[in-house]
């Protein structure tokens, strides 16, 4: 196990062209579970592979436990991955796969036995140990990649490609709480990328959100939830994402379509006001709003709450509530005064600690 | 109109049922439930399935795929890669023997007016692979609508999209793809999608219809334990073999004198921000919490779960 | 139900008359002469099984039939192992790429009994580059006189003409392994020998049972290039199968047991490549 600091990492594939990382800075405690999340075009993959030795940054170093391993190869890193898809050997059994990185490192065959025997027994696939890849299901295989990535007890850092984008949601949960169980038991520094906002927010203690080669914000799963440093970050995180839409500051109170919302100690100014689907509510009170649709996600002692999609200004909003009471298509949004965040030139302007 | 009577999909029983006429029926089922079986014997490219296919009224099981005039949306996203968005668009009204002479006009503003539908009317001179993966699917549906048939079955048109182009188009789907009289038929493994898009749900399990009707019908009054299953995620808790407890009816307060109330012991905490996921082993099962917000609760600690009475699911 | 089924078989019928008539009555001819003695067009006799004992027991079937089985083995052992390394050696893409294929799909493009008169010409000890220069060099070589010379010339021409398949086939395996496997494996510190044998060879298998069935069959009908080259020559050395059929049927109009050969031949290919195939099958079933 080991701490990470990457510092002022850029890349580019070839020498004229774009940056795929433009000075990314991180840093990662020993045992950390941190999970990088951001959309196609990231650079996520290429972040990862920079990481594993797979590929060498255009400037910027990498070190490990304050050794730098920049130009390190990937055997010199002792890094292990967990890809997309199950990535295994498919002439070798279970146990012939979770042992292979040890066999290469030239352990003698009782000890890979005993090791082998350890990992199995951890993500609960002892039973499956004398079986070919092709007679497991995608979760099993899934769990035997996991157990080769964490097999060597040397191993530094373990990364994580989308481990769950193959599984169906019923399995993701299981699969995600056998990472978590080994990931406390081990106690491994692991680095999760991820475009699943849930999952990156579910696994990891810390989150670093990348966009477009670039680290937005770093921070716990709260932090960016409640306090997105940047809109893009507000943007992203949440299911649906935040509502931004347009208002202005004027001496103290936050307006919006000339209702005053709130008040800040921000400047005057027109910004952008963001609040989540749940901060706020459509009923009787409030800014004029037009309701689209409303749709039903379940429901709390027989009243059905769910999703309230509607426009404001001409841009959409998701309001997050109980669903009686609404009638008609003309109402009004009240946010919570104390939770609406002010964004200006795309960065948070106020510290809105509700 | 599609109506399905008693066709083979492999499962113990033959598969029946009356698809909601101009709806959505979300069918919902996991790996190997029979699905894409549906999807395939209603479009009609598994013509020596077992079964017969009634589109409004007429038996259509002995008609090739071609002439069914059933939309297809894949997973994958599936364009002619040489033709432009336009020309991909345009594929079917021009299969279909339009497009010549007078019809021109009208094909074109068929075409531009489905591109504005799906935000995509200004890429109508682009080639396939310049677009994004989202943007190509956008391609696909647009494609299948220009069939204008009566019916389009869409099968996990979303799940290689990035999660948050996943949630924008499952967001806008309803109004793209809701138009006179069309019955839609989303084939999806995620329960979700039964709530943000369906009219109708149908479950589908081991290739066997389990329940059907409104997601929130089928949601309040499952008719077995298997079909609660199937709409909750993450699944719901058992309380011995009568007894279910949905994860987002569990609180850490009680909201009424009549709760009842669960001792817990949580094994792990998770969150997402907007909710929180206490994972516990309740009476020797394991059980998942979903609360909203953050919950002030540690890994290790012991939990009063409460749920109230009338939000337990119970089989007699 | 029923319905469905009989379009079905509607649906095959076309293929199964194609087969009957282009495979199967062309076949049975055969079969029906291996059995009788044929004179003229109106005498012929009934000899059962005759044809096939004399068959079995002619000497200079036997030997042909040992050698065929040494030759097809031989070019087997030779091009398959070469085949995947040329495919290993080269870029999966890029300018380079592109040049190799076009390299490569050449010999598969010259007719036959053209690569005959090639290796026949440049084979040659008094003026073909090969000969020559093997001569040049103090090796004494001639392939017209020695059976071991012979045979060399025909392995190495059979290697130059067909182990381009081999390759073909292997870099389109090469090129569908998903780069994610490599990449584990160089985390998991594979040697290069353990990528072979690990993630490349699992992979490949499915093309190369094509390769070998493929090789397999063609190289027990071997006929055209060895006609050309040596004739079958020096001696017998190099009379395989078809030529000794083909000196049975054509030059002595022993149309009986060139029928009793025939089938015998036809059931021989049957035979190794299904039991090859069902090898491969089934091994492939136990590692499951």
């Amino acid at each position: 196990m080991a701490s990470i600091r990457i510092s002022g990492l850029h890349h580019r594939y070839e020498p004229d062209a774009a940056p795929v990382l433009e000075g990314v800075d991180l840093e990662l405690g020993d045992g950390e579970a941190h999970a990088i999340l951001g959309g196609s075009g990231a650079g996520k993959t290429t972040l990862l592979h920079l990481l594993a030795g797979l590929l060498h940054p255009s400037a910027g170093t990498i070190e490990f436990d304050g050794r730098e391993v920049t130009g390190a190869s990937p055997a010199e890193r002792h890094v292990a991955q967990v890809f997309q898809f199950p990535v295994l050997y498919p002439a070798l059994d279970v146990a012939g796969n979770l042992g292979f990185p040890l066999v290469n490192r030239g352990w003698s065959a009782a000890a890979v036995r005993r090791r082998v025997g350890e990992v199995a027994e951890l993500l609960s696939i002892a039973a499956l140990l004398t079986r070919k890849p092709k007679r497991l299901s995608l979760f099993e295989k899934q769990l035997t990649a996991i157990g080769r990535a964490l097999v060597r007890p040397d191993v530094a850092l373990v990364l994580l490609d989308e481990p769950l984008t193959a599984v169906e949601p019923a399995a993701k949960w299981r699969l995600r709480q056998a990472l978590k169980a080994v990931q406390d038991e081990l106690g491994l520094t692991m680095i999760y990328v991820t475009h699943d906002q849930t999952e990156a927010l579910t696994f990891a203690e810390r989150i670093t959100l990348l966009h477009h080669g670039k680290v937005l914000q770093t921070g716990s799963p709260e932090a960016l939830y409640q306090q997105p440093a940047h809109e893009a970050v507000a943007r992203f995180i949440g299911s649906p994402g935040m509502n931004l839409v347009d208002g202005e500051v004027s001496a103290g109170s936050i307006r919006c379509n000339g209702q005053v919302l709130g008040t800040t100690a921000a400047a005057d100014g027109r910004c952008l006001l963001g609040f989540r689907p749940e901060w706020a509510a459509v009923g009787d009170r409030g800014v004029p709003v037009t309701v689209r649709t409303t749709r039903a996600l379940g429901t709390l002692s027989g009243v059905a709450a769910g999703l309230v999609t509607a426009e404001l200004d001409g841009k959409v909003i998701h309001v997050q509530q109980r669903l009686d009471g609404l009638v008609g298509n003309q109402a009004r949004l009240l946010v919570d005064p104390s939770r609406i965040l002010l964004y200006r030139d795309g960065w948070l302007v106020n510290d809105a600690t509700g | 109109m599609l109506y399905i009577r008693a066709l083979d999909l492999g499962g113990p029983h033959a598969f029946s049922h009356h698809f909601a006429e101009g709806a959505i029926t979300v069918v919902l089922g996991r790996n190997n439930a029979g699905k894409t079986r549906l999807a395939r014997a209603v479009a009609g490219l598994d013509p020596s399935r077992p079964g017969t296919v009634f589109i409004n009224g007429a038996d259509v099981s002995t008609l090739s795929a071609r002439r069914r005039r059933v939309g297809l949306v894949y997973q994958a996203f599936v364009n002619y890669p040489n033709w432009s968005v336009f020309d991909n668009i345009a594929s079917p009204m021009k299969a279909a023997g339009r497009g010549r002479d007078r019809d021109a006009d009208e094909m074109a503003r068929t075409v531009e007016a489905l591109a504005d539908r799906l935000q995509i009317g200004d890429l109508l001179d682009r080639l396939p692979e310049a677009l994004s993966g989202g943007q190509q699917q956008r391609v696909a549906i647009a494609r299948a609508l220009a069939q204008q048939g009566d019916v389009l079955v869409m099968d996990e048109p979303l799940v290689n999209l990035d999660y948050k182009l996943r949630e924008e188009l499952s967001l806008q789907l309803r109004e793209i793809v809701q138009s006179d009289g069309l019955t839609v038929l989303y084939l999806t493994s995620d329960p979700k999608d039964a709530f943000t898009l369906g009219d109708e749900v149908l479950l589908l399990q081991d290739r066997t219809k389990l329940q059907s009707g409104t997601p929130l019908a089928v949601y309040n009054a499952p008719v077995s334990a298997a079909a609660a299953d199937l709409m909750s995620d993450p699944g719901v808790n058992r309380l011995g073999e009568q007894i279910l407890v949905r994860p987002e009816h569990l609180r850490l307060a009680p909201s009424a004198d009549g709760d009842a109330v669960f001792e817990a012991e949580v094994n792990s905490v998770e969150t997402s921000g907007a909710e929180t996921f206490l994972h516990c082993r309740v009476g020797g099962a394991d059980w998942v919490a979903r609360l909203p917000g953050m919950a002030d609760v540690q890994a290790g600690a012991r939990a009063r779960l409460y749920v109230a009475e009338d939000d337990l699911i119970r089989f007699d | 139900m029923q319905r469905a089924n009989n379009r079905a078989w509607l649906a095959v019928a076309p293929v199964v008359l194609v087969v009957a008539f282009t495979a199967i009555a062309p076949l049975m001819t055969v079969v029906n002469y291996s059995v009788q003695d044929i004179f003229d067009v109106h005498t012929r006799l009934f000899v059962g099984l005759d044809w096939y004992r004399e068959t079995l027991r002619d000497p200079r079937f036997l030997e042909a039939l040992a050698r065929q089985l040494g030759f097809s083995a031989l070019v087997l052992a030779l091009e398959i192992p070469l085949g995947i390394w040329i495919a290993r050696c080269m870029p999966l893409q890029g300018r380079m790429t592109v040049a190799f294929l076009i390299v490569l799909a050449v010999p598969l493009l010259i007719p036959w009994n053209v690569v005959g008169v090639i290796w026949q010409i440049f084979a040659r000890p008094d003026i073909g580059l090969l000969g020559a220069a093997v001569t040049a060099l103090g090796v004494s070589y001639n392939y017209t006189s020695s059976a071991l010379d012979a045979w060399i010339t025909l392995a190495l021409m059979d290697m130059w003409h067909w182990t381009s398949l081999v390759a073909l086939l292997c870099f389109a395996g090469l090129a569908a392994i998903p780069p994610a496997y490599y990449q584990a494996a160089e985390l998991d510190g594979a040697s290069r020998w353990q990528v072979f044998r690990h993630v490349e060879l699992p992979h490949l298998k499915s093309v190369l049972t094509i390769a070998v069935l493929l090789r397999l069959m063609d190289s027990l009908m071997i006929y055209t290039e060895p006609f050309v080259l040596t004739g079958g020559g020096p001696g017998a050395s190099t009379t395989f199968l078809s030529q000794y059929l083909t000196s049975m049927a054509v030059g002595q109009f022993d149309l009986g047991p060139a029928a009793a050969f025939s089938v015998l031949y036809f059931l021989l290919i049957l035979l190794l490549c299904w039991l090859f195939y069902t090898s491969v099958m089934k091994r492939g079933d136990e590692a499951a």
